[in-house]
């Protein structure tokens, strides 16, 4: 486990402050931020390497105070991997396990068997984080510090590495906290995820709920949400006359739980949601991949249904973004190259956008 | 027309520092090797002045690595003044540098009568020769094993720590073989250093004679010609630490560019 208490640490000129986040034992954390938010001196705080000048850090239940690194059962890999250039990558995944076979297994088991004999001098980039990935975890760590360690690692490897990091998480039940800037990577790795910027949480928990329901705007932006609009929270007490809440299920399980019908007004548009955001200014987001579209408007269950005129069309491999322009107000849906090819979408024609009141996060 | 002047003042340049040098080896480089079989005082002076540039050297490592280390790796109140204090022995005139030891080391000093007493002379003696060297040259030590120890990211260290490396143990398994090669010319430049030195040597010991005292001795007393090979001879001496420097940073330029300090 690792618990970091309202943690401050300083490097130079730069700050972590007020940090607090816990990845429970077993777990995967993983921390996203910017370039320059403190993602490699959080963990070098966690690892011993940086003093920490308050807070208190617990792994697996030992405060840390007065603890060196070298007692800490924590294995660290730096993006560049720092492997020992006089050793070669035999001495270098042995450096730290208590027996060569140990070393051997790691490096088997990491697909580094191969590279044993080699000099860490001929190495690429990718074969340099892969050794230090197996050297960190051949010396059996209780805490795995990963610091973008599958960032120069070719698509084909990474997948693999990334595969066997996270089973061999599982089977030797090492906590694991990971940096990375890849949203997607942060999805399918972790079970907490820790938004860092310029030295400060800016919201932690299970990934899902990060993604779905970000804290603020900017950290909706941050993540990457492309619907973000500015406006005002108005709480439906009466029943609205377009709005039947017994039409949603959702809504009513919401309801029970002490949420509000909301109607949250953006310029000329007014979305329909469900929440507990107090009345005034605020934010909505709406992931794109939560807008549908359609040529013609049909009969559903989505509260929020537009008529609007398409604006751009982008087309990345298999993903389509269409921007729509909705009472010159500019709207994001992400769907399939294929579903836009099939519905004809293209810039100047009218669609309709809807999705449900339960795709309108508030922040 | 620009580039014309500059070779022409680069190329003067370099015969000024060239020419004395070469012509010196050239008239009394031949005298010289064949004095060292029969001027035993010319031998017994070269052996002196190596023994004790070598062991000014030991010693020099020995109490300048930790401070090197240390300036290079640790932020801390007074670290410039530290610097700047190593620095001043390189920054006095040499002759006053020995008259600062004699204060401090003669025979009518607490340390150099405490030492008489004990049955040690450290003035007029291969001991006060060797002292006068690693004052004069450990600051150049001291400097060179500061840039080698800079040179290799601390992380190294870092991640060793995490493997359960304590830090003597970290310091031992990466981060000097790391910097051996820095370190390894550091300690030559200070030896060549030790060697050429003259000023403060002669202040606190003119007997016995380190080569240079004994270049100086045969020029004042006998005039240039019996000057001439010991002066050779000391010059063909230059020439070895320069060599291995050369072939130091040769292989340093070598390593770099395989990959050596990257990650």
């Amino acid at each position: 486990m690792i618990e970091a208490r309202g943690i401050h640490a300083r490097v130079g000129a730069f700050e972590l402050r007020d940090v607090s986040f816990t990845v429970p034992r077993g777990k995967y954390g993983v921390v996203i931020g910017p370039a320059g938010s403190g993602k490699t001196t959080l963990l070098e705080t966690i690892a011993g390497i940086r003093p920490l000048r308050s807070g208190t850090i617990t792994l697996d239940g030992q405060d840390t105070r007065g603890i060196p690194p070298e007692s800490r059962r924590v294995g660290f890999v730096y993006q560049h991997g720092y492997l020992f250039p006089h050793l070669s990558v035999g001495e270098n995944i042995g450096y730290g396990a208590t027996s060569a076979d140990i070393a051997r297994e790691t490096a088997a088991r990491l697909g580094a068997e191969s590279l044993l004999g080699r000099s860490v001098r001929g190495l690429s980039g990718g074969e340099r984080q892969l050794v230090a990935i197996a050297r960190a975890l051949a010396a059996r760590p209780s805490i795995l510090l990963l610091d973008e360690p599958f960032s120069a690692l070719d698509p084909r490897r990474r997948v693999r590495v990334r595969r066997e990091v996270r089973t061999l998480h599982q089977e030797w039940n090492i906590t694991v906290l990971q940096v990375t800037h890849d949203f997607t990577e942060a999805g399918l790795l972790g079970d907490v995820a820790i938004l860092l910027d310029s030295g400060r949480v800016l919201q932690s928990g299970p990934p899902e709920r990060v993604f779905r329901e970000p804290a603020s705007p900017y950290i909706a932006e941050f993540l990457g949400a492309e619907n973000v609009l500015a406006g005002t929270v108005h709480h439906l007490r009466d029943v609205a006359p377009d709005w039947s809440p017994s039409d949603d299920d959702e809504v009513n399980d919401l309801a029970v739980r002490g949420k509000h019908a909301i109607e949250f007004r953006a310029g000329p548009l007014t979305l329909y949601t469900v929440g507990d955001a107090a009345e005034g200014t605020g934010h909505a987001v709406i992931r794109a991949e939560e807008i549908l579209l359609s040529v013609e408007p049909h009969p559903s269950s989505a509260r929020n249904v537009f008529r609007g005129r398409i604006t751009e069309v982008a087309s990345a491999g298999a993903l389509t973004r269409v921007t729509i322009e909705v009472q010159d107000t500019p709207l994001i849906a992400a769907l399939t190259t294929r579903s836009a090819e099939e519905l004809g979408l293209v810039a100047g024609h009218e669609v309709w956008a809807s999705f449900k009141a339960m795709a309108v996060h508030l922040c | 027309m620009a580039s014309v002047i500059a070779a022409t003042l680069a190329s003067i340049f370099l015969l000024f520092l060239v020419t004395p040098i070469a012509e010196l080896v050239i008239t009394g480089g031949g005298s010289g090797l064949r004095k060292l079989t029969t001027d035993a005082e010319l031998r017994s002076s070269l052996w002196l002045t190596l023994a004790t540039a070598t062991a000014a050297v030991l010693c020099g490592v020995a109490g300048g690595t930790p401070i090197a280390y240390l300036l290079a790796r640790r932020q801390f109140r007074g670290r410039a003044i530290l610097s700047a204090v190593l620095d001043l022995p390189l920054l006095i005139p040499h002759p006053v540098a020995g008259i600062a030891l004699l204060l401090v080391l003669g025979r009518n000093s607490p340390v150099g009568g405490a030492a008489l007493d004990a049955g040690i002379r450290i003035v007029g003696s291969p001991i006060g020769i060797a002292v006068a060297m690693l004052f004069v040259s450990a600051p150049l030590y001291v400097s060179g094993a500061r840039e080698a120890f800079a040179r290799v990211d601390p992380r190294y260290e870092a991640v060793a720590r995490t493997l359960g490396d304590p830090p003597w143990r970290a310091f031992r398994r990466v981060s000097l073989p790391l910097s051996m090669r820095g370190l390894v010319a550091a300690a030559v430049v200070m030896w060549a250093r030790a060697v050429s030195e003259f000023g403060a040597i002669v202040v606190i010991t003119y007997n016995p004679k380190a080569a240079s005292v004994l270049s100086f001795d045969r020029f004042t007393s006998f005039g240039l010609s019996e000057a001439l090979p010991v002066a050779a001879v000391l010059a063909i001496l230059a020439l070895v630490p320069l060599t291995l420097l050369r072939a130091l940073r040769y292989g340093r330029t070598a390593a770099d560019t395989t990959g050596v300090g990257e990650g």
